[in-house]
């Protein structure tokens, strides 16, 4: 049965309801922003058809709270809920919440979040698939004397993983048995205060593996489809920060066998919408199953930019009942794409956040650039929420002019009032072992283990010097040029110009 | 007319300005005894705290955005997507700092400040406390991740100025060194 869907509730914020937003607006259906105090003026609220209002800043108090986003669906009449990533977006009970109350959760079924958001369950099910997967075991909390009888026989480091994570909350690499109570205590009560759910377990921590993901594309017609590969062993404390396609790794061999991987698990947990498979890529090309992730990633732009496909579009046509209008063999792989995450962090100070106000905020432009942003000048970055700016995408008809457009791109970036990881980018991209992909999911603590990503650049350093004395010497005489006198003829005077006419002035008259 | 000491990662530059020959509206700039000729136009209104302009070195050009930092003589200068912290000096003032033996910057920093705004999760230090460059000294919590403010000398612990579970602001002192 299809129904055509006129109008979609967002449940999120930032770049991802944008970048939903955009969808419904060129698929003609009305889009509904959800936003919280902090937000009443944010950009996704200004891309919407419509908006409601859901609470206080706190994602707790707003954002995750079901009531008052299923009471906003229904007040604006929308027919269906798109809950983007992150906040309800794989929370099973918000999907059967909205299913019962009459509203199509665009997603996969509640039981399937359920089963696959567990990631012990989802391992016992790759099992079932016939996936393979790193050793490991559960833990139980009253006793933890056989977790640790475990680690020590698959050896040390093990990874102590939250069974609800995600994004590396509670996440936590353990080297040596003395440090393993310390690291189960920390990853069990981060992993509580961020989902609510303490249960964690142990797996082997592969000494270099690659984060290799493929995406997936179900109706409910029964077609289980795969989008290619998404390389993200670009990651910092477990997060990914670059991410592209295909990954510089990949043969048409193990593509087809990941590829099939991630079907049969699709297949069996009867998947329907857009999810992704991730897996760990060892040196030797084994694979190992790590994790489905249950909704849009943040990372979809770069399958979009080479296979030509609008991910949400999708999403939109499966959750209307559609029949995928292709077939596996259609999938084709056009050009390198890769995605910056521009955060306000600063990765000089561990990836400290950056919350302030955007000064300056100019986005690149030009071939095949694009930024998915929900910020634009003078927005805010507040401390409530993931400080992401926006996701810069590049296309290249091949990985290297990838690189250099990517390049080209940082460099016409400005934005200034936070501080943003575009000078890490910068350093990372240019890097030899990245130039030639020959990375794994340590990269980034193998080669920067001081965290400095800025190495001085004299030429830059030259300007900057010259621009600071510029400013100070222009300051200290407190001249203002073309300052909020809209007439002066002095405006579209060059400064100096200006200087030397007042200094002439001075002089004549006689006066210091 | 003017003459500056600007630092930038521990290099100097020399810099010393004057008006151009000829009534160009450029400027003559020496920096570390090169010559060049300098243009600067201004973009936009000029804001509280920062300006932003495109200036021409030698006919090369950068947009650049000078900001002021709440630190007389610091400022941050936004170039080619990157932002280059900055400090300046007149000439005169460096070269009696210099005299004085004071250093710049770092070495003399006692206060850790909050890098982030924030709960504070764990203090893992007390005073008197010795303490090791890379040490945690403070856990806080921040857009739901747990972040470590680690030491960034050695150095003893001489006071606490936060307690758990309390927020802090961006700036506010954590804890103050000997």
């Amino acid at each position: 049965m299809i129904k055509q869907i006129q109008k979609i509730l967002i449940a999120n914020r930032g770049e991802i309801a944008v970048r939903i937003a955009r969808a419904c607006r060129e698929l003609g259906i009305r889009s509904v922003a959800v936003y919280s105090d902090a937000d009443k003026t944010a950009y996704h609220v200004r891309m919407c058809d419509e908006a409601y209002h859901i609470g206080e800043s706190p994602s707790a108090k707003s954002y995750l709270v079901q009531d008052n986003i299923i009471r906003a669906a229904k007040a604006s009449k929308a027919e269906a809920v798109h809950p983007g990533y992150g906040f309800l977006s794989e929370n099973a009970i918000f999907a059967k919440r909205c299913t019962d109350e009459g509203l199509i959760f665009i997603g996969p079924r509640p039981e399937t979040i359920t089963v696959l958001g567990d990631k012990i369950e989802a391992r016992a099910m790759a099992v079932a698939a016939r996936l393979p997967v790193v050793p490991g075991t559960t833990i139980d909390e009253k006793d933890i004397s056989k977790a640790k009888e475990f680690a020590v026989k698959i050896g040390f480091p093990v990874l102590i993983k939250a069974a609800a994570g995600g994004g590396g909350k509670g996440m936590r690499v353990v080297d040596a048995l003395d440090q393993f109570d310390e690291s189960l205590k920390s990853a069990s009560s981060e992993a509580k205060s961020a989902f609510g759910d303490g249960r964690v377990f142990i797996e082997k921590y592969l000494l270099q593996p690659r984060h290799i993901e493929i995406q997936i594309l179900c109706d409910t017609h029964g077609n289980y489809l795969h989008l290619n590969e998404r390389e993200c062993s670009i990651q910092r404390r477990h997060q990914k920060v670059i991410e592209e396609s295909p990954s510089p790794v990949m043969t048409e061999e193990l593509r087809h066998k990941m590829g099939q991987a991630a079907v049969d698990i699709a297949k069996r947990a009867k998947y329907v919408g857009a999810g992704t498979v991730e897996f760990l890529v060892d040196k030797d090309g084994s694979f190992y199953f790590l994790e489905v992730n249950t909704r849009l990633q943040v990372e979809h732009p770069v399958t979009e930019m080479i296979t030509g496909l609008d991910l949400v579009k999708e999403q939109i046509a499966i959750a209307e009942g559609k029949k995928l209008g292709f077939a596996q063999n259609d999938v084709t792989i056009n050009g390198h794409a890769i995605e910056l995450r521009i955060y306000a962090e600063d990765p000089d100070e561990g990836f400290a956040p950056s919350t302030g106000v955007l000064k300056n905020y100019r986005p690149p432009a030009g071939p095949g650039v694009r930024v998915d942003a929900g910020v634009v000048i003078f927005s805010e970055i507040p401390i409530f929420y993931d400080p992401m700016i926006a996701k810069l995408v590049v296309w290249g008809k091949n990985r290297l002019e990838a690189i250099a457009r990517a390049q080209r791109a940082l460099d016409e970036y400005r934005i200034s009032g936070v501080k943003t990881t575009i000078g890490f980018h910068k350093t990372v991209l240019a890097h030899p072992r990245f130039l030639a992909g020959d990375f794994s999911t340590r990269f980034l603590s193998e080669e920067y283990p001081d965290n400095r990503y800025s190495p001085y650049d004299a030429d830059l350093a030259e300007k900057a010097a010259i621009a600071s004395s510029l400013d100070k010497f222009l300051s200290d005489r407190r001249i203002s040029v073309g300052a909020g006198n809209g007439h002066s003829k002095e405006q579209s005077l060059s400064p100096w110009t200006a200087v030397h006419r007042k200094n002439s002035l001075k002089q004549f008259r006689g006066s210091r | 007319m003017p003459r500056y000491t600007v630092t930038i990662d521990e290099h100097e530059f020399d810099i010393h300005l004057d008006f151009a020959t000829g009534n160009s509206g450029k400027l003559q700039a020496t920096v570390n005894g090169r010559n060049c000729l300098v243009e600067s136009y201004p973009l936009g209104t000029r804001q509280s705290g920062e300006s932003r302009m495109l200036m021409l070195v030698d006919n090369h050009t950068a947009e650049v955005d000078v900001r002021n930092s709440e630190t007389y003589g610091e400022k941050s200068v936004l170039i080619s997507g990157i932002e280059i912290p900055v400090t300046i000096e007149d000439y005169s003032l460096a070269q009696m700092r210099k005299t004085a033996g004071t250093t710049l910057g770092h070495a003399v920093e006692t206060t850790l400040k909050a890098p982030m705004p924030g709960m504070v999760l764990h203090i893992k230090v007390s005073p008197g406390d010795k303490i090791k460059k890379g040490e945690t000294l403070v856990v806080i919590e921040a857009m739901k991740m747990e972040n470590s403010i680690k030491a960034k000398a050695d150095g003893t612990v001489k006071s606490i100025h936060i307690e758990t579970g309390r927020s802090v602001e961006k700036g506010d002192r954590l804890v103050e060194f000997i």
